[in-house]
């Protein structure tokens, strides 16, 4: 067989494989996103569903002042809780790649990650509420006569969100920090570094992807959150999540929320363009083929 | 040293020659040599590099993170024994768990739709995955990087930007929603995860064993078959493992496209939460939580693979 | 030499480091002199790379000191001390370029602008980078690397570089190359350089002088040339090049001139041999003979002369292995053993080459040559 039938033959086959995969993706995936982008351009209907009339409807009704106010809110919120996340993640992710019992901590993080996340709220609810085990603690050690009003306000929703979504974070900063060649560290000390220039002018750079990787797993699923503003969050603890689910259940405004969708997606996707970007450019610098040198590697 | 030592030279080669060849050695510099020679000793990683301590910042920081994650585990569970319904203790009681098990025929009807649905739709997608990340990794084709993008974009996309763009698309089609709506859904987003977790194990693999294979007179299904598949078949596991366990928690997708009499667990968890709380959930939990360790106890050689992929 | 010595003398007093049960280094006592080309040689595990992070700073003794100039610097961290470490997988920064990982000691300090591209350059054209500086680490092959590591632990101008290693990735023949720039380099600074290596030919031909550890435990120390002819225990004489080594019993020993001739009874050669020795030997001690294989004649027919000092032995080669510049010949003696031969070709005419697999032949070396190397009690 020539090299020319093979790799026609391979081709070949490199589709049969992938093709599944791909017609699953398109049809159940992508095809429904477009929906959602044509939607956006349609009327509402009566009863939820569209009318096939070209509108920018949707669009202004975005640019409402409340709608704004979420959106910035959202904004505000995904931003604040990522970076505590974060911030709390990277000495978690840390101090599990230089463990000797990696797996054991490992365990530890997916086993609540891995749990109901509604159950996970849930307990959030049962710990903070009026009747809720904090109020009830305090209470019976006689240190408050009221219930503190500690849920169904923002600071519930950050708590909550932050709980939520820090495995996201710890995960892929521990498989980049575990990566890492802890040496970088001795060689920067013996140079002269203090331990967190140390950490701050060689580990943090060298660990960009991961710190990367970790902002997007949680930005964006914040900034889509739904279920943790609706349940411990109050009134003005909104986000755009809720909004667009509203649109759907109780407004039926289909085309509103098809473009409430459609921001965020578009949000979502330059982040991910910009994480592959600066991932795959990490990784042609890292891994770049050494020049061919001459046998006496360069020595005149 | 109390002798001085020969010194190489031919002017006093000659003289050198009468001489004996002995220099003493102090005393103190000899030191017996153990017999047999040591094995190389390596030492272990939280050792091996700079001043990295015990009780350390971010020693302490992964502890109070992991007591964070924990904590409201540990509430649920302490009151799923507590006698009342409230949070005051009043005493210990199985009573929750005696409703749990004999009184809440809804919730593990609930309970066996989920678990429909997550092995049917872990196995479907495992498989189609696992084939995809063999073909876009063996072979060179066009639409590879079309694949690539769009088996990433579920995986970072809000759950409820997929939940409603299903919902609009089952209604557009006219698929009924139920259980099959809720199997497509679920495969869907389980997807990337196995391809992302079975190309990363491909990534590792040496593919002159391929050509090996081949030398050696296998076939390419033999090839496929005998040498790939055993090798990625921590990838495929792991993927299994994560579509499950993924299925079985997702609870906003499925809240879109469910319909009647396709209640998941989850969705009876919502119920249950929003429309009266019953200390059952208390019960529940520590079941799902003790039904998680034994998962992770079990595969706890994939859960590096698994962190690597989240 | 003519060096300008302008290290510092560093001494090593009974330093203990145990990891669990495995005894990385037992009472180790080690004195460096200022300026000093040293050496640590051993095998993988003996202790010697321990020794030079305890020195580095990255790892603390469980007992002992270690002085710096006469000061002790183990309460000092790292950065605190005056040594630089040249590591085995180069440590270079990935995220930085050649010139910034070299001015990364430097940035540090805050050494104004001017004054760090200077000193920047300066040491790139020592280490023959000029070319290189605006490369990521990942683009330069491993001497390069290498170098670049060298000139960013030269930068800060420390009184004693810690080599770990550092020829250990590269290939044989670019090793030799770096070894000799190493030395030059050495002689240039003038600062004391310890460097660690398993590899017994590269530290015999740069170092002042060598520590032979094995298992924790230093053998010797002394220069190349005494640690090759006079091993102090028989795991040295193995260690460093090759050599015939059997236990002996000690048959006689007679003054003979300014020395002592030694008879001694080697069971595995089934016969008595002499040996000069300095030390008059008691009848009955047990020891170990040694005699390196170069210093070994194969003749394939009776030599004429055979004086009273020269041993003798008969055998047949079971495997010649011809290597240009010499041969090495594995010899049966008819009782059997098996002795080592290096014979070199120094002439085209000489006897050797011709010797041939299963030929007879006849071996033999003067007394002078052999060399009792341990007294072992009991």
């Amino acid at each position: 067989m020539n090299s020319h039938m093979q790799e026609k033959r391979g081709r070949r086959l490199g589709i049969t494989y992938s093709a599944p995969m791909g017609l699953w993706l398109t049809f159940f995936f992508l095809v429904p996103l477009c929906i959602i982008i044509l939607y956006s351009f349609l009327k509402k209907g009566l009863y939820g569903g569209v009318e096939w009339e070209f509108t920018l409807t949707a669009y202004r009704q975005m640019l409402n002042p409340n709608f704004m106010r979420v959106f910035l809110r959202t904004l505000w919120v995904a931003a604040l809780s990522t970076v505590i996340t974060i911030t709390l993640a990277l000495p978690c992710g840390y101090a599990m790649a230089r463990s000797r019992h990696q797996v054991m901590w490992l365990a530890l993080v997916i086993i609540p990650f891995w749990t109901n996340s509604l159950i996970r709220i849930y307990a959030w609810i049962a710990i903070l509420s009026s009747e809720g085990f904090v109020n009830e603690a305090l209470k019976a050690l006689g240190v408050i006569g009221e219930s503190l009003p500690l849920i169904y306000n923002q600071g519930a929703v950050i708590t909550v969100l932050i709980y939520m979504y820090i495995p996201f974070a710890i995960l892929p900063l521990f498989t980049t920090i575990d990566k890492f060649d802890f040496q970088l560290l001795e060689a920067a000390r013996d140079l002269g570094a203090s331990k967190p220039e140390s950490i701050f002018k060689v580990l943090i750079p060298n660990i960009r992807s991961g710190i990367i990787t970790a902002v997007i797993f949680t930005f964006i699923p914040i900034f889509g959150a739904y279920t943790v503003p609706l349940l411990v969050g109050g009134k003005d603890s909104y986000m755009i999540g809720n909004i667009i689910v509203d649109q759907v259940t109780k407004t039926r405004n289909w085309p509103l929320a098809s473009a409430f969708s459609l921001v965020i997606t578009v949000v979502s996707t330059i982040g991910v363009i910009w994480m592959m970007t600066s991932t795959a450019s990490e990784r042609a610098r890292l891994k770049a083929p050494a020049q061919v040198v001459d046998a006496n590697g360069g020595i005149s | 040293m109390s002798t001085s030592p020969k010194v190489k030279s031919a002017a006093v080669a000659a003289k050198l020659k009468k001489q004996p060849k002995k220099m003493r050695l102090e005393p103190s510099r000899l030191v017996e040599a153990p017999k047999g020679t040591p094995g190389p000793y390596k030492l272990p990683k939280n050792q091996m590099f700079q001043d990295h301590r015990k009780f350390g910042f971010s020693n302490i920081m992964l502890v109070l993170v992991i007591a964070f994650l924990f904590m409201p585990l540990f509430v649920v569970v302490t009151y799923s024994f507590n006698a009342s319904r409230g949070m005051r203790w009043t005493g210990f009681s199985l009573e929750w768990y005696y409703k749990l098990f004999f009184d809440s025929k809804e919730l593990w009807r609930a309970f066996a739709n989920s678990f429909v649905i997550a092995i049917t739709s872990s196995i479907v997608a495992t498989f189609l995955g696992s084939l995809s990340a063999i073909g876009i990794k063996w072979y060179k084709f066009k639409s590879r990087s079309y694949i690539q993008v769009v088996s990433f974009l579920p995986m970072v996309l809000p759950e409820v930007i997929i939940g409603i763009s299903m919902l609009i698309f089952f209604t557009a089609v006219k698929i009924p929603l139920g259980m099959f709506s809720i199997f497509v859904a679920h495969t869907t987003f389980n997807l990337p995860f196995v391809f992302l977790l079975v190309s990363a194990r491909l990534e590792e693999f040496d593919f002159s064993v391929i050509e090996a294979a081949r030398d050696l007179g296998a076939t390419e299904r033999q090839t496929l078959m005998k040498v790939i598949v055993p090798s990625i078949m921590p990838g495929v596991m792991s993927g299994l493992l994560m579509a499950i366990t993924m299925s079985l928690e997702d609870f906003v997708i499925t809240f879109f496209v469910s319909g009647p009499g396709s209640t998941t667990l989850p969705l009876y968890v919502y119920s249950m939460i929003r429309y009266g709380v019953s200390p059952v959930i208390n019960a529940l939990s520590l079941v799902l939580i003790l039904g998680i360790m034994l998962l992770a106890l079990g595969f706890r050689r994939f859960l590096k693979t698994i962190a690597a992929s989240s | 030499m003519g060096k300008r010595l302008k290290g510092f003398d560093v001494t090593v007093k009974d330093v203990s480091r145990a990891y669990g049960n495995f005894k990385a280094l037992d009472d180790v006592s080690i004195e460096i002199r200022k300026g000093e080309f040293f050496s640590l040689l051993g095998p993988s595990g003996c202790g010697k790379t321990t020794l030079l992070r305890i020195i580095a700073g990255f790892d603390s003794p469980d007992n002992g000191v270690v002085l710096l100039d006469g000061k002790d610097i183990l309460p000092l961290p790292p950065d605190k001390r005056q040594v630089n470490t040249v590591f085995q997988s180069y440590a270079l920064f990935p995220h930085l370029s050649v010139y910034e990982n070299v001015a990364f000691p430097l940035r540090l300090r805050k050494v104004p602008a001017g004054k760090l591209d200077a000193k920047v350059r300066d040491y790139l054209h020592l280490v023959q980078l000029d070319n290189h500086m605006d490369k990521k680490p990942s683009m330069l092959s491993g001497g390069q690397k290498q170098r670049v590591a060298i000139a960013r632990a030269l930068i800060n101008e420390p009184s004693v570089l810690l080599l770990d290693e550092p020829l250990s990735a590269l290939d044989a023949k670019l090793r030799q190359n770096l070894l000799v720039e190493l030395d030059h380099l050495h002689d240039q600074i003038g600062i004391t350089f310890i460097y660690v290596t398993h590899d017994q030919s590269e530290a015999l031909s740069v170092s002042d002088r060598i520590a032979v550890m094995n298992q924790g435990k230093v053998l010797q120390i002394g220069t190349p040339y005494e640690i090759y002819e006079s091993p102090a225990t028989d795991f040295v004489a193995r260690f460093i090049g090759e050599t015939n080594l059997f236990p002996a019993v000690v048959k006689q020993c007679d003054p003979y001139e300014d020395y002592y001739m030694t008879t001694l009874d080697i069971p595995a050669l089934g016969t008595e041999i002499k040996v000069t020795d300095y030390d008059n030997l008691a009848v009955g001690q047990h020891v170990s003979f040694t005699v390196r294989p170069e210093k070994l004649k194969i003749t394939g027919h009776q030599p004429t002369r055979v004086g009273k000092d020269i041993n003798l032995f008969r055998g047949i080669v079971e495997e010649p292995i011809y290597s240009g510049f010499q041969s090495k010949y594995y010899v049966s003696l008819e009782n059997g053993t098996v002795i080592k031969v290096i014979q070199q070709h120094a002439n085209y005419m000489d006897e050797g080459p011709d010797i041939d697999w299963k030929d007879q032949v006849f071996v033999s070396w003067s007394a002078e040559d052999g060399y009792i190397v341990e007294v072992v009690d009991s």
